[in-house]
């Protein structure tokens, strides 16, 4: 039978971002794959080149929305690395709690759209509404649900109060009671074995030699993990395990994921409970000598690399930012050979591609010409009020 | 290979393709030349168990392009392969046969810089949109967008 060429994308229902494949087909099976990532650049490299680094960082914030934590954290410990500076205890903790939260709620992200690749809604409704708690949390601690905006050069922006400690620490039980219930699912449900077991194989030697990052290294027993390998925030003090799994296929990556909810659950926890006393940040000096640092951070698909240089100015040389999608897709490409075409959305979703959303409330008052923003204790005492009838104390 | 790998061994191992340096803990910088670097990340795959290309960094100094291929194994060491390129006409052979993940990294290098790797079997652009002009390439620091030039379908406003 004669190769056909499929072309899938930028906008199609099953991929979650812009991106084009020209896939070579052989009757159903996959035969090659070429792609084509142009549809998104935006030039944030070029533009953090003309900023002084108190921009740059929302902007690294803005180069996922998923990940916006991860891209900030790393470029903001490059920059204290070459600045050479000693950053308080308390802020490395909440950094960890803010990294690991994300961590948590884009997994639960990552199984609902696979769970909705594979026409599994049911799952994909309940982990999006579990994923709501720990966007709440973020959400109190920050004042945002996507872009936490906590991270500053030298520290972090805002503190967490008893209480809002308080509050993360209860939603957790519940929390760990759904993710139970996850591992049992992801074990026993017939729907999920059928479209994950053996699909998107790769072996420990192929991840490898492919250069595979994160979650789907790990599930082919390959136990690279910078926050291990490489320490930094506070994860050398927080006893936490490295998850890993034998199978190599998506089954093995949704297998991984889950565990690592666990472990995140874990580093939260221990977090929260041993969180030091002190100042949440240092006053860093306005320029940077010049230097070069490799800041490499475990985002929740992978490891991420910012390769920064600074020339002694209060604007930075150079930025390369390498996502772990970037070096997820050689593995792709490798493991879709030989696969059903039907196959191709949930292999694509296993190594999780993302996607943002966000809303914020700004407050316009007509008569005294003014704008504001509203607090959310304030934006829930409104909503309690107008239910209950209640007046303000 | 068991242990730790320390500056001494690789220093020691590597003294023939170029000056190897401790930049800051668990991170070695190897300086060499462009028509060794083949041989050196063969090597340091030989010796040193490297079996993971974490990425090629690129940046361009003013004077010449520099690339960095970061290298890591199971012993957890980055290794860092620098090198430094005229910035006429900069090539450099491939190193996509020894790494597979080096394709993309090329890819995208060759897009954003102009640095052509030969033997690279699929140097297309990946980062850049298709009709983005020819011999230009965006992140050289003395690139300007041209005032009557079409980047991906729109002009640059002047203002």
């Amino acid at each position: 039978m004669p190769e056909v060429v499929v072309s899938i994308g930028p906008h199609h229902p099953a991929l979650k971002e812009p991106v084009n494949f020209k896939v070579v087909v052989d009757g159903e099976k996959i035969v090659r794959l070429e792609l084509d990532l142009s549809y998104n650049h935006r030039g944030v490299e070029k533009a953090a080149e003309q900023r002084d680094f108190i921009r740059v960082l929302p902007l690294m914030e803005r180069v996922c929305g998923i990940c916006s934590h991860a891209h900030s954290t790393a470029f903001a410990k490059g920059i204290e690395e070459i600045m050479q500076l000693e950053i308080p205890p308390r802020a490395q903790y909440i950094r960890t709690i803010i990294a690991e939260l994300e961590r948590m709620h884009s997994h639960l992200l990552w199984l609902g759209v696979a769970a909705h690749v594979i026409g599994f809604n049911t799952l994909f409704m309940w982990t999006w509404r579990d994923r709501e708690a720990i966007q709440d949390t973020v959400e109190e601690m920050s004042g945002n649900r996507v872009h936490y905006g906590m991270n500053e050069v030298g520290g972090v922006r805002r503190d967490l109060t008893p209480a809002q400690v308080t509050a993360a620490l209860e939603r957790l039980p519940n929390l760990e009671e759904r993710i139970k219930k996850y591992v049992d699912m992801v074990n026993k449900e017939e729907t999920m074995l059928i479209r994950f077991r053996g699909v998107g194989k790769l072996s420990k030697e192929e991840a490898l030699r492919y250069g595979t990052v994160g979650p789907t290294a790990r599930a082919s027993g390959v136990d690279y993990d910078i926050r291990k390998d490489d320490p930094y925030l506070a994860y050398a003090d927080v006893p936490w395990n490295v998850v890993t799994d034998t199978n190599g296929d998506v089954y093995g990556r949704t297998r991984v994921r889950i565990g690592e909810l666990w472990e995140s659950i874990r580093i939260v926890r221990y977090c929260l409970e041993n969180l030091p006393e002190g100042p949440i940040r240092v006053t860093a000096p306005r320029n940077a000598p010049t230097g070069e640092i490799l800041s490499r951070y475990e985002a929740p698909r992978g490891e991420l690399v910012h390769f920064i240089r600074t020339n002694g100015t209060d604007k930075v040389e150079r930025v390369d930012i390498r996502t772990p999608t970037l070096a997820n897709w050689t593995s792709v490409a490798m493991c879709l050979v030989n696969q059903n075409l039907a196959d191709l959305p949930v292999i694509v979703a296993a190594i999780d591609p993302c996607l943002s959303c966000t809303s914020r409330i700004t407050l316009l008052d007509n008569q005294n010409k003014k704008t504001g923003v509203m607090s959310l204790d304030e934006l829930i005492w409104r909503n309690r009020s107008r239910d209950q009838g209640q007046e303000r104390p | 290979m068991t242990g730790p790998l320390t500056l001494d061994i690789v220093a020691g191992k590597m003294k023939e393709f170029g000056n190897s340096e401790l930049v800051r803990k668990n991170r070695i910088r190897i300086t060499t030349t462009p028509d060794k670097v083949h041989d050196t990340i063969k090597i340091v795959q030989a010796l040193f168990g490297c079996d993971r290309l974490i990425t090629i960094s690129a940046v361009d100094n003013a004077r010449t392009l520099e690339l960095i291929y970061h290298l890591t194994g199971p012993h957890r060491m980055v290794l860092s392969i620098a090198i430094e390129l005229t910035r006429d006409q900069p090539a450099i052979p491939t190193t996509s046969d020894t790494l597979p993940p080096a394709a993309i990294y090329e890819r995208q290098i060759h897009d954003l810089f102009g640095i052509v790797f030969t033997g690279n079997p699929n140097l297309n652009r990946i980062m850049l949109n298709e009709d983005w002009p020819a011999n230009e390439y965006p992140l050289r620091k003395d690139w300007k967008p041209g005032p009557d030039t079409f980047y991906g379908g729109i002009k640059v406003e002047r203002t």
